[in-house]
This record gives C-alpha cells, structure tokens and sequence, in this order.
C-alpha cells in the first residue's frame, strides 16, 4: 500500500470520508464529479465536492441521523446523492442504497428491515412512492428530496427539501467545525460502510454490510490491477444500489481520485457517453449487445460502399484485432490493412460508440457471447471481465490485459484467494468479504465455512493457466454415471449463443449421456427459411423441417467440439436432440417470468420425450395442451424426430 | 397552496364567422379568466378549430368584438397575437421537421429576441448574450418536457407522440400568458396521454399559464378542465363547469347523446 | 503525376467558385422555393457596378461597400415588386419571371455602366506561388488561391449565420415550412427580403472575383450558369452541395479538357459538366446531398 497508488493521499486515508477529505486537500481544483443539467455538464472539484458532504452531514445530524443508524438512498445517479453516502459515512452511519425502479411495495421489505428513519430521495416520483407505504414503516420520520418539481403543494411536515437541509448544514459547519471533524476522526476501517441488499432469487432479500476495509481493499486491488488512476473518466449510469457501481463509481473513485460522470437522464446515456468519452467503463453484457444492434441495423440502412467497407474490414477485425489487442504476432499484411480498416471503420465506430478514449471497459453480471466479446476485443476496445458478487464486493477474478480468453472470467484477482469444492462449488477468501449478512447470523453462518471462505453457490473451475471458469450454478451440478460433473447452464449457454437456438433444455444428471430439448429462434430461423425459399406454416412447422434440423445439428456439434476441448466438461457432449414442437412459455409454466428454464417442471411434463431420446428412438409423438394469450387453450401436436450428433474425443494436453 | 384563478384575461363577444356563404360560428360569446383551463368541445365540425383561428387570428371575424386584457378589438393578426403572448399548437402537427427539436424550440422564442440582423451577422457581443439567455429559458423548457434525449434529433424522425411533445415545447419557448392547444392528444396512445395530461396540468399550475384547449376525449377535458364551451354546428350550446356541461340536457342530446 | 495534381487543383480552384454561384441559387431555392435563374445576371450586374466604382475613383473597400448596398437593395426590390406579387402562384410562373427579370437586370446594368467590359483589379497577383514551385515544381495561381480562400471564408460564415443565429432559425424555418413558420410569428416577407439580399451579397463576392480573373463581361452570365449542373451534382436545396457538387465540376472540367479533350479535338470543358450532370441525373436525380422526394399517392 503505497501513497502514490491512491494518487497522493496518504495511507492513514483508510474511510470514505478520510479519502474524500485527501483529495480535497491533494487535488482540491480537480473534477470530482460531473452531472448534465439544462444541457450543459456542471462540475464540482473535489474541494466543492467536500464542503457539499460536510454540509448534508450537518443537516442530516440536524434531522436526528446518529452512528450506526441506516440511510436510505433512492434515485438515479446524481451527484448528491453519491454525497448522501459520503455524508452519512462521516457519521459513522451506514447508507443504503435502494433499486430506484422498484415499486413501492417492494421498498417495504427494505425500509423494515433496515430499520430506516431517514430516506434521501431523487424526486418526487421516490417521494410519492414512500408516501405510499409511509403507514407501514412507521420507523421512517423523514424524507429528503433533491428535486423539488412537482412538491410545492405537499405539506407534511416530515418532507424535507435536500437545499434546505443543506443549507442549514452547511451554517452548522461553519459555526462547529470541530463537531464534524470529530465525528469522522471516530470512523474506523472496520465499520460498516454500507449496507446492499442481494435480489433475492430464494428467499428475502438479505442485507449484505461491508466495511470500508473491504470495500476500499476491492477499489485498491482493481485500480492496482488495472493501472486506474486520477486522470480516469467513468460515466455512472447503472443502479447505485448494484454493488459494481459503488465499486466503481464510489470506491474506487474516492480511492484513485478520478472523475464520476452522471447522465442528464436515463434516455440520454448514450449522447452523454459520447460527450464524456469515459476511458473506464462498465456495462452488462446485453447493454454491448444493444449497442451492437443498433450498430448493425444503421449499416444495413448505409449505402453500398459504405456498407462493403464494414464488411470487409470487420472480417479483417475479426481475423487479427482482438490478436492485435493481445499483443500476439500477426502477420505484415494484415497488420496493416487492420491499420487502414482502424482509420475508415474502427475509430469512427468507438466514436460512435463513445468509446474513443476506452483504457479499460468491464463486463460481468451474466454470460456474454464468444462473438459479441470478440467483436467489442477486435475494433479495439480492451472490453474485459470480471467476476464477482455483493458480498464479495463485485471483486473475485479480473482478466488481466493481453491474456483475454473468452470463456473464463479471469485470474484471481489480488489479495483474493480461490479454492473449488468437492461439489465444483467455487470458494473464495480475502479482505473483501462481507462482514456479515444484516440482523442474519443464521446466513452469515451458513455462507461462510469454517476456514473462513465464502461460498459463492458458483460451480466451476482453474484450467491450467489458472483462470477461473464458471460453469453453473452450484446447486444444479449433477453428475453423469460415469461420474463426470454435468453443468446444464453452462452447456446451455453454449447453445443459446447461437442466433438460431432461443432456448436449451439439457439433461444428464444420473444418466450416461447428455441429451437436449431446443427451441429454434423464429425470428433468426424463420429469416433463414426464407433466404432458402423454404415455406413453413408457423413454429411446428417451421421446427420439424429436415432442413432445420440439419442447421441446428451443426450448432449442437460445434458446441460439442467446444466442451471437448476441456477435459473437465469433455464427457457432457450432447449425443442426442430434438427440436420442441411448441415454444417454451412463462405462460404454460416451462419458464420463470424471467424467462429462466424450469427444469424440473419441464422434465416432468415432457416425460415421454426424454425416454425417447434415452430410449433410442428415432421420433416420438406427442401432444401437449397450450395457453394462447387471450386465455383459450388449444392442443399442439408433432411427431418429434430424434437426432444423434457427432461426438468428439477429448482434446489433450492443451495446457502446454 | 391551490391555483387562484383570476380575472377575465380574454373576453369574446357576439363572434360570428362565414366562409362564402357557410356560417362557421354564430354569435358566439364566452370568456377565458386568467390562470384556468378552459375547455372547447363539440362533435366534428362544430366549429372548435375555428374558434381558436379567431382568437390567435389566422380567422377574422364578421361580427363581434374580442377583449383581450380590457383592449377593445375586431379582430386579432397572428403577429399581434404571438406578441401579445398567446402561443398555440396545431391539430396537424406544425413544426419544422428538417430542424432538429433545440431549433425548433429556439424558433418559439423568436419574438423575445431583439437583437437586429447586423449584430447577429457579426456575432456581436448583445447578440450573443442573447442568444445564451434564451438557450437557457429553452433548456428549462427542454427539462420540464422531459426531452433531453431528443435535444438534437431532427423533429421528423420522431414518433407522433413525441413531436406533439415538441410542438407544446415550442409553444412554451414563448412563455405565453395563454396557451391555444389544439386537440393536444389526439391521435396518442394511453401512456402517451397521461403524460400530455400531466404537462398541460403542470404547465398551468407552475407557470400560471392559462390554457384553452380543443379536445376530443371527453374522459380528459372533464378532468383537467376549470370550465368547458360546448359547441353545435357553430352555436354555443352550453358553458359552465364540466359537471354543469354534463347535465345540460342540450349538451347530452348533442354531443353525449351520439356517443351512447 | 506533378502535371496532373496542377490540374486537379487549378480545377478545385476555379470549382470553388462556381460553388459561390451556387451558392446563390441554394439560399432562394431553399427560402422560397424559388429557382432564381436571374442570379447570374446578379452576379454581372454586381461586377458591372463594383468595377463602375472603382473606376470612378473610389477605394476598393468604399467600392465594395457602395455595390453591396446597390445589391441589397437590387434583391429587396426584386422580392417587394417581382415576387411578392406572385406569392402563391405556381413555380413554373414564378421561374418565367425570374426569366424576365434576367433581361431586366442585364439591361440596367448596361443603361447604368455600359456594355464594355471592365477591368477589375483586386491588387491581387495571378502568379503562381513561388514556394510551391520551387518545391514541387507545381504551378498554383495566387489569385487562385486567395479567391478559393476568399470564397471559403464566406461559405463558413454563411453557414455559422444560418447554424447559431436567431435570423438564420428563423430563415431554416421558412425553407423547412412556411405555414408553420407563419403561425408562430416568423414574418415571412421579411425573411424573404434578408434572402435577398444575402443572395446579393453572394452575387457581389462572386462577381468582384470572376470580374477579376476574366474582366467584367457580359459572358459572365453564362459563366453562372455553370452553377447548373453543379446543383444537379449537389442537390437543390444543400449548401454542401453546392459546395462539393463546385468542386467536382470544377476539378472534372479541366481534367477533361487536359486528358479526353486532345482525343475529340479540344474545347470539351464548355459542355463537359453538362454531360456530367446528365449522367449524374440518371443515376441519382435528387444529387448528392438533396433530399429525397417520395411523393405519397
């Protein structure tokens, strides 16, 4: 831990509002932080930045806010209410930031558990929202606004605006400095910063509580890991209540000085990132993937040259950019035709993109596509991953520069310490870790074992180089008869990255082999039947053509040339397939309302399928009732073919 | 804290209007107090388009005599009227769809900026202070609308919604004392309706704009209006608060009547 | 090669202004939707009466000054008595008359300056710059230059004007919809009248330039209507148009005349962007930079 790393704020800066006040002193007339108001970004240095929190701090221990005691936060990315944060740590509170989309019956569970007395809301959408719960969360006694539109008429008395109450602070400060400066004086490391609540896929949401230790810890490994200092650009547009933005735009920012850029509003982040061109940058991979689309869609309206141009040169891209990127030998000739293809293609589409000036760009949060990553890799954009959780402090595994492989997520990073399981499940150790689930001694006991490692429910594993592969999640790893671990989602996700396959049902766990059920995509295939002249009656029809099945026997055996690439997955190669006469639906219960597969149900209610592909058979019929959207229900029926695939031997010895 | 409504702003009188020999309008008087929305309805063709050409004077008048803030007059000219601050939208859609939404915004303000054609082709200093204090009012427009994604897209490639958006944005540029707004959602989706609602009700409650709008949708003009005109084959048939307009059993057999 | 550039850019040169030319019919074309076939005879008429004054014993700048308020003042009265009146009437009548008024302006200019032609100079030199000789061995007038500069200034101001200038929104909203712009109290005739004359003032500048290179000659006239196939290139209502769509002219002309000219007996450059245009016509009627017109049935 060297001063320098923290970009001359001295190691003794070891809290948020220790850090906050380094900078002020060390690069008080620098940006801190920028927002886009009335069409113009304003900015604040560091010292303005400093003197704002310091007066939230006062207002809000006007209001009655003590140590130890919880601040909501709601609302989009705003400078003040990244303050907010700061102003409650300098009180030794802990703030808690909260999903601003939520509706109001989904902020109860929050507010209660909490046990929130002060909110800071955006406007006066957050404030109707809490009004409208207000009578079952009677601990709440004050609601804080930033934007006063549309509250001239609310009376309560416990409605707050934010310029008032800093006002007010702001006198306090003046008049008691040293009230203030001891309170900070009192934070220690290993206080709670703050207070994220996990989504709660089973169960209650639980309240993860990690100290400024932690956090601080995850901000010096990445910055460390990544070379991030002052000079960075990062635009904040994604929930202040995710724990990657307070890993990025709080923590790390307060730890390397760099500038945090809020969006005039949720529809304009993409003019925004153009004009701040960030040169960090984090976005989840369907966000790349829109990007892409809409990349795609506007060359399709360009004229001819144009559009000949960005074919050949992405072809280029594709061949050698992201080996470019890597810094790996690639031959004269294309090196520089990638040069020219840089100057006609690449720049002005990362210019397009906003991301001229992109040092480092993340992505994690959910699979993302070999091609869609490739893609982002090969015009030059250095778009990495990482793999974390909340209660890791999104900091696990980092993918270091120049050793980009496209299906793990990473080294560990440092100061992290990795082991896998028996069961494949991947745990972690190290200064990050929660210090406890929230009023949860149960959780916390259950998630973190007794050699102190946490247990992320994550399945996977270290290839040879170290990297870390994920492959399920940990609960629904089984086994195949002969033993060898059988991942579905990760076999899954293999299929489903082809355009032409929607949805993938594997099977495997105590069985030989590994069958599947597909959906086709109608859109991607019905577009390719089309360009063929093959004419089709719908999705069974469509589904059932031999020349279909021959397309998706093609996808099922690349993804099998894949997984025998790896020894550990080798053996969970797909022998047999069909193709499902109807689409899987939330409706008729086969999936979650987030569209997630519902294994089990399916396996029941396709019963006589799964025979069939253990069975051996060549086709099965079957009948299957459905719901239409108006509410009638209908039968569908299909005599289903059966397909085997070429299977493939494990590939050897790739680790030398 | 409610909306104090004041004083008569816009007092029309006896308006009768023909085209050739076709009566639009016969002998038609209402008034329009200040800070109040004041609603014009009445089935297809019975004269609601016309009204408002009277009042921002695209139309003059045979008859009658419009009193506008105690100025005795026979009629209006659109200059006048756009001086005078009465803004209006349009039916049709009347913007310019090769500028992008800041210009066509900028364009509301035209009459508020003074400055001569030689200051401006030098960019002289008043011109270009100028030009910067009504950016500004304009961004406050932009803001309240909620349109700064659309700042600088061209007003043609917008959905239909969205450029009637634009249009009230433009009309608001001029920061109006009245503000004419010609059937405002038509043509919109639900969504798209509850958001005109809720700007035209802030509008008026913020800015104390008064508003004297044409609408189809009967469920919207008796929510947000103060009083409604009700309108037949160019006679006024009824005036008053929307549940007095409700049950006037002329108004019914007219207008409501058809509908059921 | 050498040989070639010197062409190519002598071409760009002389392309710019008829760019300037163009220019002109642009602004009216797009204001009013009128197609002015008088601006060439503008364009003489303001030659005519800068090199009028200078010869009278006036200062370049006094002169300058002088022939800009005749211009402005030509335009607003073109608008007030030829134009106005015509307000709503079809395009082709409105053409007819600035046919009309092409004779008009012609003969004023000779009942006021004479039908000699004058002699205009800018007390710029037509040499070729001497370090890119001696360099490159490349032969670029100076007048050449300085006038393509001249006419680049002008283009940008122009553009900055309509770009950041209430008049200039104010003249964007009259060519985008006149309804409209009407409506919201843009005054329409007044708009037209600055068109006018800021279509004067173009006319001035490219007339003081061609005056100066080819002397202030009736044959000016037709020089302008060079602009012609430079809008069909460029589009009709595009002021980059009329700008790219100037330079490529210009540049092919001479080029023509240089490397096909010797095969079909010289003299070609007179006709040759025509035929340029003509194809042009074929493949891409709404040229480079125009708006595409679907007409909805």
């Amino acid at each position: 831990m060297t001063a320098s790393m923290s970009g001359g704020v001295p190691d003794s800066a070891d809290t948020f509002p220790r850090l906050l006040l380094g900078h002020a002193r060390a690069r008080g007339a620098r940006p801190a932080i920028r927002e886009k108001d009335l069409g113009i970004w304003q900015s604040w240095t560091w010292a303005e930045a400093a003197r704002e929190v310091r007066g939230m701090a006062c207002g809000l221990a006007e209001l009655g806010f003590k140590r130890g005691d919880r601040l909501a936060i709601i609302g989009d990315n705003r400078p003040r209410l990244y303050w907010a944060m700061c102003a409650a740590q300098m009180l030794g509170g802990i703030p808690v930031p909260m999903y601003q989309d939520a509706v109001a019956q989904e902020m109860i569970f929050v507010l209660q558990d909490a046990g929130i007395h002060i909110a800071i809301v955006e406007d006066q959408e957050q404030v109707d929202k809490l009004l409208e719960v207000k009578d079952q969360c009677p601990g709440l006694q004050h609601i804080i606004y930033d934007e006063p539109r549309g509250l001239r008429h609310y009376t309560q008395p416990f409605l707050h605006g934010l310029d008032e109450v800093l006002a007010a602070g702001k006198i306090h400060d003046q008049n008691h400095e040293d009230f203030l400066d001891e309170q900070i004086a009192q934070g220690r490391p290993e206080d709670v910063a703050i207070m994220l609540y996990t989504s709660g896929t089973t169960g209650k949401p639980k309240g993860v509580c990690q100290t400024h230790a932690a956090l601080i810890a995850a901000a010096q490994g990445g910055c460390g890991f990544d070379k991030l200092d002052a000079d960075e650009e990062i635009l904040s547009y994604l929930p202040m209540a995710w724990v990657g933005d307070n890993l990025f735009s709080y923590a790390q920012a307060l730890y390397a000085g760099f500038t945090v850029n809020c969006p005039e509003s949720g529809d304009t982040v993409m003019t925004d990132l153009r004009e701040i061109g960030p040169t960090y940058y984090f976005a989840p991979p369907r966000v790349f993937e829109n990007l892409l689309t809409q990349v795609m869609i506007r060359m399709e309206d360009a004229g001819t040259i144009k559009r000949g141009l960005f074919h050949y040169f992405m072809a280029v891209a594709k061949r050698c950019g992201a080996d470019i990127l890597d810094g790996k030998p690639v031959n004269g000739k294309d090196r520089v035709l990638y040069a020219l293809g840089n100057l006609l293609v690449y720049a002005p589409l990362r210019n397009v993109l906003g991301m001229s000036r992109i040092r480092v760009a993340y992505t994690a949060g959910a699979a993302i596509g070999p091609d869609l990553f490739r893609f982002y890799r090969s015009i030059g954009i250095n778009l990495k991953q990482l793999y974390g959780q909340t209660e890791t402090c999104a900091y696990v595994c980092l993918q270091p520069d120049h050793q980009i492989k496209f299906d793990s997520v990473g080294l560990p990073a440092p100061g992290v310490e990795i082991k896998i399981a028996d069961n494949g499940e991947i745990l972690v150790k190290g200064p990050m870790l929660l210090k406890e689930y929230y009023q949860r001694p149960d959780a916390t006991a259950e998630s973190i074992n007794a050699e102190g490692y946490f247990m992320t429910g994550d399945a996977g594993f270290l290839d040879a180089d170290g990297h870390l592969k994920i492959i399920d999640r940990a609960k629904d790893v089984g086994k195949l008869n002969g033993g060898a671990m059988f991942a579905p989602n990760y076999i899954e996700n293999k299929l489903k990255f082809f355009s032409y396959i929607k949805e993938a049902v594997a099977f495997g766990n105590g069985r030989d082999e590994v069958c599947a059920f597909l959906n086709i995509d109608m859109g991607a295939v019905g577009n390719w039947a089309e360009r063929r002249g093959i004419a089709y009656a719908g999705y069974t029809d469509l589904a059932g053509k031999p020349e279909v099945y021959q397309l998706i026997e093609e996808c099922v055996s690349q993804v099998n040339a894949e997984l025998a690439k790896d020894a550990m997955v080798a053996d969970t190669q797909i022998h047999r397939f069909l193709i499902l006469h109807k689409e899987l639906d939330p409706d008729d219960d086969e999936l979650t309302r987030t569209r997630k597969v519902r294994r089990g149900f399916i396996g029941e209610k396709y019963a006589v399928l799964i025979d069939a592909l253990y069975g051996g058979k060549a086709s099965q019929f079957i009948e299957t009732e459905v719901k239409f959207e108006d509410g009638r229900k209908g039968k569908v029926a299909a005599d289903l073919e059966i397909r085997n695939v070429r299977t493939f031997p494990t590939v050897q010895g790739r680790a030398a | 804290m409610a909306r104090q409504i004041g004083e008569v702003i816009l007092d029309l009188k006896g308006i009768s209007l023909s085209f050739g020999g076709v009566k639009a309008l016969t002998d038609i008087s209402f008034d329009v107090r200040e800070h109040e929305v004041r609603a014009i309805i009445g089935p297809n063709g019975a004269g609601k388009s016309s009204m408002l050409n009277v009042i921002n004077g695209v139309y003059h008048p045979q008859q009658g005599e419009i009193i506008f803030r105690g100025h005795h007059l026979r009629d209006m000219n659109t200059h006048a009227a756009a001086a005078a601050g009465i803004a209006r939208t349009f039916q049709n859609i009347a913007l310019f769809k090769g500028m992008s939404v800041l210009d066509n915004l900028m364009t509301g303000r035209n009459l508020k900026m003074k400055t001569n054609f030689l200051q401006q082709a030098l960019w002289w200093g008043p011109a270009r202070r100028e030009e910067l204090a009504n950016r500004l009012k304009v961004e406050e427009v932009i803001d309240f609308l909620e349109i700064e994604h659309i700042r600088k897209t061209p007003v043609g490639r917008l959905p239909y919604g969205l450029q009637k958006r634009v249009e009230l944005g433009r009309a608001l540029a001029a920061e109006p004392a009245i503000l004419l707004l010609d059937e405002p959602m038509a043509g919109m989706n639900v969504e798209e309706k509850q958001d005109m609602c809720r700007f035209i009700l802030d509008v008026n409650d913020q800015f104390g704009t008064t508003i004297v709008l044409i609408e189809h949708d009967m469920g919207v003009v008796m929510d947000i209006s103060d009083r409604v005109v009700v309108l037949d084959y160019g006679k006024k048939i009824g005036d008053g608060t929307p549940d007095e307009v409700r049950q006037n059993p002329e108004v019914i057999e007219a207008y409501l009547g058809t509908q059921h | 090669m050498q040989f070639f550039f010197e062409v190519t850019i002598g071409g760009l040169l002389s392309g710019v202004m008829y760019s300037l030319v163009a220019l002109g019919f642009v602004l009216i074309y797009k204001a009013s939707g009128v197609f002015n076939f008088a601006q060439g005879a503008m364009v003489y008429f303001a030659a005519l009466t800068f090199a009028g004054i200078v010869d009278a014993g006036m200062p370049l700048y006094v002169a300058f000054v002088l022939s800009l308020v005749v211009m402005t003042i030509l335009g607003i009265l073109t608008e007030r008595i030829v134009l106005r009146p015509l307000v709503n009437q079809p395009q082709i009548t409105l053409f007819m008359a600035t046919i009309g008024l092409t004779f008009f302006i012609e003969g004023l200019a000779q009942i006021f300056w004479g039908a000699t032609t004058r002699r205009i100079d800018l007390g710029i030199q037509d040499e070729p710059i001497p370090w890119l000789l001696d360099q490159y061995n490349i032969v670029v007038s100076t007048f050449d230059l300085t006038a393509a500069a001249l006419a680049g200034v002008l283009v940008a101001a122009l553009a900055a004007f309509f770009q950041y200038t209430r008049i200039g929104r104010a003249l964007r909203a009259v060519a985008d919809d006149h309804q409209a712009a009407m409506s919201i109290g843009i005054p329409l005739q007044h708009i037209w009248a600055i068109i006018w004359g800021v279509a004067g003032f173009v006319a001035l500048v490219a007339g003081m330039l061609w005056g100066a290179r080819n002397g202030a000659q009736f044959a000016l006239t037709f020089v302008a209507l060079k602009a012609l196939p430079v809008l069909i290139l460029g589009g009709f209502t595009s002021v980059p148009g009329a700008i790219v769509g100037g330079l490529i002219i210009g540049a092919s002309e001479k080029l023509a005349e240089v490397y096909i000219g010797p095969m079909v007996g010289g003299g070609i450059e007179n006709w040759f962007p025509y035929v340029l245009a003509l194809l042009f016509l074929l493949v891409r009627p709404e040229g480079l930079f125009g708006e595409r017109h679907i007409d909805r049935v």
